[in-house]
């Protein structure tokens, strides 16, 4: 009754109209040194607090970290919708 | 990382194969299954994970993910999902390397520890993976769904028939009637039919009585019978409106009106128009709008006023209201009866009558010229001044002076002279001394010419009388003495000799002298002066009188001021006084040369040195002092040039020396050289190539140019040139006097050879033999 073959693996994590509610997101952080790291989190959180998942994940103090998008730096206190990064996202890691 | 999607999607695709499987035997266990399946994924991705190893993170982990993949494995179908949890080592990245995350629960300590909100949670993410672990959506089987849908409508239809059955099951079908086997039946049947039938008759029968006696049966009758209408009288017309102008209607006329056409859900009352009216109407507009009055007037005031002394505002746009609003019909309605007099109307006409009548027009009259004149009407009031005769001192004095000098003055002019005389009472000024008589009548200042109206006549203050009469005055004045002035001149002309002139004089003097006697007693003694008469010679210079340095100037001035004094006839004794000091003077002017000539005579030997060089030098001369013999000197010729002077230079721009104008110069020795005059030597210059050949003077400034310029002719021209040398050798190689291929010579040397005279030229070669003919 059942065909082998499937149509489609439908991989959603969120829903079509999301813009204007919180939702969770997950953030690719890599250094380019070995660090790669996926980090859960809301949208409406701050890059502060992403440096602080950060830093628990990779063993870092979050102060020493930065975020970056090729010259563009992530301030902390401006929330993760604001800057518009979204679901599945790449972040440059640094560490000063 | 290509390699990496690579094992990627073979670990998806294991994945799904394991699904599939797990989803074929256990159907229902969901979430048990997808549990598991997150427990398989992250086992596959450390799998994975390891495979692309870089930072070697925890071979002990490795060890520990495989032991834990080994005992996993039989343990993913009974094992709950916290026991895969547990394994995990704490919060910390559970991978060797690579992707490192944390489960969401994982997270949410972190946060919790952090301080920060827990994860969000919607409806999709509790139901579905995280990105790491996607939750596979279950298939769409689209054949499945199909066969759903059929059984589904199936099933509808099978209720629906259903229903329809038992509904149609009630009633029978003709065929099921059992009725016609039993006729007994049917009668029965139809028997009950007839009494029902009569039954409801006899109801409507008592209803129909009661409706009678409570007198409803009319409206019965009405609402369903049909009943005759009453007639439509002129009382059903009252309310109705007419839309036409009440003044098209004429007095006398029967005009037809009829219903005009409305729209079926229009629920306003009837309107009543004649068609001929409104075709009349629509013709005029039409003819209105033919005539292309002008939409909009400029200058048409903001707001205008009604009939009715209404103010009107001037709307924006006005010409489009009646687009926009519609057309505004002019109507009236039909009062009681169908009459209409009109009497609103009326009584508005009267009060618009009534309104204009008390308007008042806000026209000035007519703005007209003002005329320079008074009108008779107004002379009957105008009063004229009296005339005040001034007593004037003077005596003797023409008739003309019986003039009111109030008006001929002039008031402090400056050309009176200097030191003002005291006005008499009554601001009499005198008149001014004109030496050009009567030439202008001086202004009167207003506040003067008030003085002598308030003096004049106080009580008849009419100004402009005087101004006119003054006027007249003036010009008699200006006339009298214009004919003066001619008749002198005329005088003058006629007495030419001077010494009658002068005779004429004296008798005048003695006349003036007569009319002046404080004053003129000295004039009767003319004195003259050398000095005085040599200034007077000088000539009728302006200033004459002016420079103050003549004894007898205040005597003149006095003269003159007391001649002026006298009125009209002050100007004329004026002009005779010039006359005859002019006459005086021309022969102070005979009297003059002769004087200078007499001197010169006299003093002809000793010249005066004071007199000037000339004078010097002519006395030097006489004394034989200067030799008067001119000596030659032998002219050196100067050279180009002038000779240079240190105190002064001409400056001739032409000469100005730059160095273009000096190339031309030629600063060398002009002349020749007188020793060497027989000297002719004889120069041949020759010019020679590199050849040695002698060169022509083309040839020469050729060869000197290309010389000069540095650079000589280009590729053809020298091949040209090499050419022609060439053939000019050629040429004087050549003999003269055979031919190029010396034919001459190798007759000769046959003729030789032969020892004969001639040759014998023959056709063949063979007589000739190479020995013979060879040079």
């Amino acid at each position: 009754m059942f065909t082998v073959s499937s149509y489609c693996t439908a991989v959603s994590t969120n829903s079509p109209r999301l813009s204007l509610r919180i939702r969770m997101i997950e953030v690719v952080c890599n250094d380019r040194l070995g660090k790669k790291v996926r980090v859960k989190c809301n949208s409406e959180d701050t890059i502060g607090d992403l440096k602080k998942l950060i830093a628990a994940q990779t063993g870092t103090r979050w102060d020493k970290i930065v975020l970056k998008k090729w010259y563009t730096i992530f301030k902390d206190h401006v929330s993760l919708g604001d800057y518009e990064i979204h679901d599945g996202q790449n972040l440059e890691l640094y560490y000063q | 990382m290509g390699s990496s999607k690579k094992h990627k999607e073979k670990g998806r695709d294991k994945d799904a194969e394991e699904r599939h499987r797990e989803h074929k035997k256990h159907r229902h266990k969901e979430r048990e299954r997808d549990k598991e399946r997150n427990v398989t994924r992250e086992r596959e991705k450390r799998k994975r994970s390891r495979s692309k190893e870089r930072s070697g993170r925890g071979s002990e982990r490795e060890g520990r993910s495989k032991g834990e993949r080994s005992a996993g494995e039989p343990r993913v179908k009974k094992e709950k999902v916290e026991a895969g949890y547990q394994e995990s080592p704490g919060i910390g990245p559970q991978s060797a390397s690579g992707d490192a995350s944390l489960s969401i629960e994982e997270t949410n300590k972190l946060r919790a520890k952090l301080g920060l909100k827990p994860l969000e949670m919607t409806d999709t993410t509790k139901e579905l993976g995280t990105k790491e672990q996607p939750m596979v959506a279950e298939t769409i089987n689209p054949v499945y769904i199909k066969q759903q849908n059929e059984m589904r409508e199936k099933l509808a239809a099978m209720k629906e028939k259903r229903l329809l059955n038992k509904k149609l099951g009630k009633v029978k079908t003709l065929a099921e009637g059992d009725w016609l086997d039993d006729t007994v039946a049917w009668v029965e049947r139809s028997r009950k039919m007839a009494k029902e039938k009569e039954l409801a008759e006899k109801r409507a029968k008592l209803l129909q009585e009661m409706d009678e006696e409570f007198g409803v049966s009319n409206l019965v009758d009405e609402e369903f019978g049909q009943t005759k209408k009453a007639a439509y009288s002129s009382r059903d017309l009252k309310g109705l409106t007419v839309q036409h102008r009440m003044e098209s209607f004429n007095e006398g006329e029967t005009v037809i009106l009829t219903l005009q056409d409305q729209g079926v859900l229009e629920e306003e009352g009837d309107v009543l128009v004649n068609v001929g009216l409104v075709d009349k109407e629509k013709a005029e507009k039409n003819v209105e709008l033919k005539k292309k009055k002008p939409d909009y007037k400029a200058y048409e005031e903001d707001e205008s006023v009604d009939d009715m002394a209404t103010f009107k505002p001037r709307t924006v746009l006005g010409k489009y209201d009646e687009e926009i609003d519609g057309e505004k019909k002019k109507s009236f309605q039909l009062s009681k009866g169908g009459c209409a007099e009109g009497e609103r109307e009326r009584e508005l006409q009267a009060i618009r009558e009534t309104l204009r009548n008390q308007a008042q027009s806000l026209e000035m009259p007519a703005l007209a010229i003002a005329s320079e004149y008074y009108t008779p009407q107004e002379m009957v009031g105008f009063k004229k001044t009296k005339q005040r005769v001034r007593k004037i001192r003077k005596k003797a004095l023409p008739d003309e002076l019986q003039l009111d000098d109030t008006r001929n003055t002039d008031f402090g002019s400056r050309v009176r002279g200097r030191g003002r005389r005291q006005l008499d009472e009554g601001q009499e000024v005198s008149k001014e001394g004109v030496i050009i008589p009567g030439l202008d009548v001086p202004q009167q200042s207003d506040d003067i010419r008030m003085a002598d109206m308030d003096i004049s006549d106080d009580e008849d203050f009419i100004p402009t009388e005087l101004a006119v009469l003054e006027e007249d005055e003036a010009e008699q004045d200006l006339q009298k003495q214009l004919e003066k002035q001619r008749k002198k001149l005329k005088q003058k002309q006629l007495l030419q000799d001077s010494g009658e002139k002068v005779a004429e004089q004296v008798p005048w003097l003695a006349r003036v002298d007569g009319s002046d006697d404080e004053d003129n007693k000295n004039n009767l003694n003319i004195v003259f002066n050398a000095t005085s008469e040599f200034c007077r010679t000088l000539g009728d210079i302006p200033t004459y009188g002016l420079s103050g340095n003549r004894e007898d100037q205040e005597d003149i001035m006095d003269f003159e001021q007391e001649a002026a004094r006298d009125g009209a006839g002050g100007s004329d004794s004026d002009e005779d006084e010039n006359v005859g000091w002019s006459i005086v003077n021309v022969d102070e002017e005979q009297k003059q040369p002769d004087f200078s000539t007499a001197s010169t005579t006299i003093l002809d030997e000793e010249p005066i040195v004071s007199s000037g060089l000339a004078a010097a030098l002519a006395l030097c001369k006489n004394k034989g002092l200067l030799d008067t013999q001119m000596q030659k000197i032998s002219r050196v010729r100067a050279p180009t040039g002038a000779l240079p002077n240190d105190n002064y230079s001409i400056e001739d721009k032409m000469t100005i020396d730059d160095k273009y104008s000096r190339r031309e110069e030629y600063r060398g020795f002009t002349q020749d050289f007188k020793e060497k005059d027989a000297y002719k030597p004889d120069v041949k210059i020759e010019y020679v190539d590199e050849s040695g050949r002698k060169l022509t003077p083309k040839e020469a400034f050729r060869q000197l140019s290309h010389r000069f310029h540095g650079k000589g002719s280009g590729k053809m021209k020298t091949e040209r040139r090499m050419k022609k040398l060439e053939e000019e050798a050629l040429l004087k190689k050549m003999s003269s006097s055979d031919t190029p291929l010396g034919t001459v010579a190798l007759l000769q040397e046959k003729q030789k050879s032969q020892k004969t005279p001639y040759i014998v030229l023959s056709g063949s070669g063979k007589s000739m033999n190479a020995n013979n003919i060879t040079k």
